[in-house]
């Protein structure tokens, strides 16, 4: 099984249906919707990594609409628009509202493969930048404990060093006197 | 990408701590390569040398700028660990509203400054505390500086827009729409809070006592890029631009033993901040 979850949207049963069947050949994990109104309770039910959504669909849900919807309720999940080739312009606009890609109708899908992995790529990269920075912010966080408490502690051992320092100075002290206070100073550090 | 080889890495990491201060290891190739092979090839140089011997002349100083802005774009987040922020909040401001008010019926004054500001994310953070805490209270005048040594960081940062992956990590998102606006696919900060903050460009290395005395100073995560001797400096001087009463606030990583005696670190909860004897 390919590590990339795919939600396929589109009010054609034949398109619905090919796509299915050629993702799943690919090993993706596929699920489909008929229109955006399924499309939007399934993307609040579970996560998929991309939708692959038809542009023009009836109702008022189209798949600028989905692409809103996916991107609001997670802004990890990608999403790629099917259009006919008369929307490009419209596909352009979706792009800028924040879908990943459009394909152009009828679909080629050798390009629609290569752009899965694409997106798998930099999924993967994304990941792995995401586990770094967790692993940075605790490293960082450790050393910060250590670095502030040795800090704290130098900076109570200089003042002690200076106070010692002044009763050594102090010429109306005896010297065992001197000594016993600076000890005692040493003591309570 | 264009190779470095040894001779060129100890003479480009020379120019560049001549330039910006920051010493970069000469173990890095890696780090010059990436950062800047690009800017080698669109000044049409073939060997880093070429590129240093052409900065060095250039009259305009185009080349060194755009130097400076590959070298030292550093990655920054909004509340970058929230210490600082909660310090600020809870401790610092608390404090000095209290030192600095009710002397006279004038508004009372206080100036802040974050020393390396980058693309400004640390000085809106604070902007945004500020803003939280004090609402619109009157009777306070608040000066907020944020400097750095790029052009390229300082116009982001007076520009205030943030791409998504700027945005997500560290900003809760009731902060995100209360003080953001939703621009295409980025974040901009709204006028309410870039009206409270001023950026411009200033080398560390140079002198900044014109900028005058501030009550707070944030210089967090830039002196990890000195050598001690430089560090020495920089501290010293930052501590002639504090007020006497003023908190220095570094990186929580970073020490100032054995850098500048003339601050004392001091604990509040899990945070330590700096003022003068």
């Amino acid at each position: 099984m390919k590590n990339l979850s795919i939600l396929v949207v589109d009010d054609d049963p034949v398109i619905r249906r090919l796509l299915e069947q050629r993702l799943k050949k690919e090993n993706y994990q596929v699920q489909v919707a008929e229109d955006g109104y399924v499309a939007e309770k399934m993307l609040g039910q579970q996560f998929f990594d991309v939708v692959l959504t038809d542009l023009m669909m009836p109702g008022t849900l189209g798949g600028i609409e989905v692409l809103e919807i996916a991107k609001d309720i997670n802004s990890r999940t990608e999403v790629v628009l099917i259009t006919a080739h008369s929307s490009v312009n419209s596909a352009v606009e979706a792009m800028k509202k924040g879908a990943v890609d459009y394909l152009e109708k009828p679909i080629n899908f050798d390009e629609l493969f290569l752009r899965l992995d694409k997106i798998a790529n930099m999924q993967t990269i994304l990941r792995s930048a995401q586990d770094l920075q967790v692993a940075m912010d605790t490293t960082e966080n450790a050393a910060s404990e250590t670095i502030q408490s040795l800090e704290m502690q130098v900076a109570k051992m200089r003042q002690t060093l200076d106070e010692i320092e002044t009763i050594l100075r102090d010429d109306h002290l005896a010297d065992y006197n001197k000594i016993a206070k600076a000890l005692d100073l040493v003591c309570e550090s | 990408m264009i190779k470095i080889n040894p001779a060129e890495l100890k003479l480009v990491a020379q120019y560049i701590q001549e330039i910006t201060g920051i010493y970069l290891d000469q173990s890095k190739s890696y780090l010059f390569e990436t950062r800047l092979s690009s800017v080698a090839e669109a000044h049409g140089c073939k060997s880093y040398q070429e590129l240093q011997v052409k900065a060095k002349k250039d009259s305009t100083k185009a080349i060194e700028k755009s130097i400076v802005d590959a070298i030292t774009t550093n990655e920054t987040l909004f509340f970058r660990d929230k210490g600082p922020f909660e310090l600020m909040q809870h401790k610092i401001l608390p404090e000095l509203i209290d030192a600095r008010s009710s002397k006279t019926s004038l508004k009372t004054q206080i100036k802040i400054w974050s020393a390396a500001s980058s693309t400004g994310q640390e000085l809106y953070s604070i902007a945004i505390v500020i803003k939280e805490l004090l609402k619109d209270t009157p009777g306070y005048a608040f000066t907020l500086l944020g400097t750095d040594i790029s052009d390229a960081a300082v116009s982001q940062a007076s520009y205030g827009k943030y791409n998504r992956f700027e945005i997500e990590r560290g900003l809760d998102k009731k902060y995100l729409q209360k003080f953001f606006t939703l621009f295409g696919d980025s974040w901009k900060i709204k006028d309410e809070i870039r009206a409270m903050v001023n950026f411009r460009k200033l080398n560390l290395m140079h002198p900044f006592t014109a900028l005058g005395k501030f009550d707070i100073i944030f210089c967090r995560n830039v002196a990890i890029y000195f050598t001690l001797e430089d560090r020495k400096k920089l501290f010293n001087k930052l501590a002639d631009s504090l007020a006497d009463d003023g908190y220095l606030v570094i990186g929580s990583t970073e020490s100032l033993t054995g850098v500048c005696p003339r601050f004392i670190p001091k604990r509040h909860l899990r945070s330590i901040f700096y003022q003068k004897q």
